[in-house]
């Protein structure tokens, strides 16, 4: 068995590994020839993370069968952020059933692997009425806005606008974006859509790939899940999952 | 105590999230007893007020439902009524169990021995007077609905579980599977560690399912004669079982003879109990039938009030941990379950 991944930098790894610490404490990998994919849920399933990363991104990659590894993804990030950004990290496995990473020319880590118990999680199935594309920074900003009056993003999408609001205990916020305006990629709409979901769990991941992520893809419709497209210049794409809030 | 089944049943590892929205009935006196037993300072004594009453129980009813309410558990409570009377041999034994434990503590505690002492001090641990109403009252406070059952807790938890009522019992004990439960819920909590008594370790407690068709299907044997099995390996209605029979041996004996009455090398052993009266309190048990089972709201100044000026907890921890809950439930997310199929 081989398996080696070689990355050219630190920044990507650490935005996936940042992204995905957000939903969950352990984290199983999937390696196989084709690159490495990540899926997993945080434990009320309210979110769920599908990332996968092609052979392609990597500076290095090699991997002659399947394999699952599991880590302790703080762990993992503690040693991920001892690497500077220019610092390229490799890692494969050893048959002690440890993760063996090399960070820059010469750091050497070892970290224990844990046993992998999950399960394969399925994607929801959802049609998307709505489509908004836009930079991941502007997204970003919408977030600190609505965030300070409320818990909540509501996004409502008609033919030529996008409304992103919120409404709290102290106030309300709308935050209008048109069509064909330099602050927005694309307004696509089959029909009105309204979904409501929790900035408890949109910040931190928009937060944790940001910077690396320069368009980001919003759909949902009425109700449903919203999906979140990253795209990330040498890591393929992250799919982000929420389940709507329900008006009580 | 209990019945030794663990080796038998098949146990799935589980977590406290995937009962979510689902009604769990769990065994009230189970959960009450194992409070008072381990929420203990490292002396061993319980938790108390300022009038030196016991309040270990309400501190444990009070977080464990806390937790439960905020990942959106439903969980009703089923007491015990009155005991079988075949199960007083069994009460008698704790009793002396208990007697002799408080000997021992007063002997670990004159020597300074601190961790006999703790482990002796969980052994006396029993329910004393008023305790199941102030364990109600708590569980009123929190619009947590309670059974009163006639007989045995598990008996009607376990019906609940077959009535559709609830999605599954909750206690530590196997019993629950004789009694007939689909599906029993050990270590209903939130994992972590638990140090084990005398040793310096810890083990990982983790929630466990035990879905009863599973285990029969598994085992090759009907229920009636996974009773059977329980009986040879000792009930709380013959607690000492039999002479030289374990899980393992109980099993093959009923494979091969298929009951009780059928096992040449038993019978004398056999005779000595009232083997038919057990079989009935576990087949044909005495249970309360619950018409609907009615989920109330928190009643947060009723529940400060009570803890805070009777029962000298402190006002700061229940007022944060209230917000806590209060703030969970108004978070109302929808999870992404409902979307995979």
């Amino acid at each position: 068995m081989t398996f080696e991944a070689k990355t050219s930098g630190s920044d990507d790894l650490k935005a996936i590994i940042s992204a995905i610490s957000t939903l969950v404490e352990e984290a199983t990998f999937v390696a196989t020839a084709e690159g490495i994919t990540f899926r997993g849920m945080d434990p009320s399933h309210v979110a769920l993370i599908d990332i996968s990363w092609p052979n392609s991104a990597f500076e290095k990659y090699e991997c002659d069968s399947d394999i699952k590894f599991g880590v302790r993804i703080d762990e993992f990030s503690k040693l991920i952020k001892r690497a500077d950004k220019k610092d390229s990290i490799e890692i494969s496995i050893s048959e002690q059933n440890m993760l063996l990473v090399t960070v820059g020319k010469n750091k050497k880590y070892k970290m224990r692997l844990i046993e992998s118990s999950a399960t394969d999680t399925p994607l929801p199935k959802i049609p998307y009425d709505s489509k908004i594309i836009l930079s991941s920074s502007r997204f970003d900003k919408i977030l600190g806005d609505v965030q300070v009056v409320s818990d909540y993003l509501t996004i409502h999408t008609s033919d030529s606008k996008a409304d992103f609001s919120g409404k709290g205990d102290s106030g309300e916020v709308v935050i209008e974006l048109e069509k064909n305006t330099d602050e927005i990629g694309e307004i696509s709409s089959k029909e009105d859509s309204t979904g409501t979901y929790s900035l408890e769990y949109l910040n931190p991941v928009v937060k944790a790939v940001g910077a690396n992520a320069g368009q980001i893809t919003c759909e949902f419709s009425s109700a449903k899940p919203i999906r979140i497209e990253f795209k990330v210049a040498n890591i393929g794409r992250i799919h982000f999952y929420l389940a709507p809030r329900v008006e009580s | 105590m209990g019945l030794n089944l663990k080796e038998l049943v098949i146990r799935e590892k589980t977590t406290l999230q995937v009962f979510s929205s689902k009604v769990i009935a769990i065994d009230a006196y189970n959960a009450i007893y194992q409070f008072l037993a381990s929420i203990r300072g490292p002396d061993g004594l319980q938790l108390a007020d300022s009038e030196g009453r016991i309040t270990s129980h309400l501190s444990g009813l009070l977080y464990r439902n806390i937790n439960f309410l905020s990942l959106g558990i439903k969980p009703v409570y089923v007491f015990d009524g009155k005991p079988p009377s075949l199960k007083t041999a069994e009460i008698e034994r704790r009793k002396q169990i208990k007697k002799d434990a408080t000997v021992k503590y007063e002997k670990a505690i004159a020597e300074g021995n601190m961790e006999d002492a703790r482990k002796f001090a969980q052994q006396t641990t029993s329910m004393k007077d008023g305790m199941v109403k102030e364990s109600k009252q708590i569980l009123t406070f929190f619009g947590i609905p309670y059974i009163d059952a006639p007989s045995e807790g598990e008996a009607t938890a376990a019906h609940l579980t077959n009535t559709g009522q609830a999605y599954a019992s909750a206690s530590q004990d196997f019993d629950s599977i004789l009694c007939g439960a689909k599906r029993l819920i050990r270590n209903f909590t939130n994992s972590g560690r638990r140090k084990i008594p005398n040793r310096n370790t810890f083990v990982e407690i983790e929630p466990e399912l035990i879905e009863t068709q599973k285990t029969i299907d598994a085992l090759g044997v009907s229920r009636e004669q996974l009773v059977d099995i329980g009986i040879l390996i000792g009930t709380d209605f013959n607690p000492n079982g039999f002479e030289r029979i374990g899980p393992k041996t109980a099993l093959k004996m009923i494979k091969q003879h298929s009951r009780l009455e059928d096992i040449p090398q038993i019978q004398e052993q056999l005779q000595a109990i009232d083997y038919e009266q057990i079989r009935k309190i576990f087949l044909e048990p005495l249970v309360a039938n619950v018409d609907e089972i009615v989920f109330g709201n928190v009643d947060y100044d009723g529940m400060m009030n009570y803890l805070v000026k009777e029962r000298s907890f402190s006002e700061d921890r229940i007022q944060s941990s209230l917000n806590r809950l209060k703030k969970a439930l108004e978070r109302k997310s929808q999870n992404l379950d409902q979307w995979f199929s």
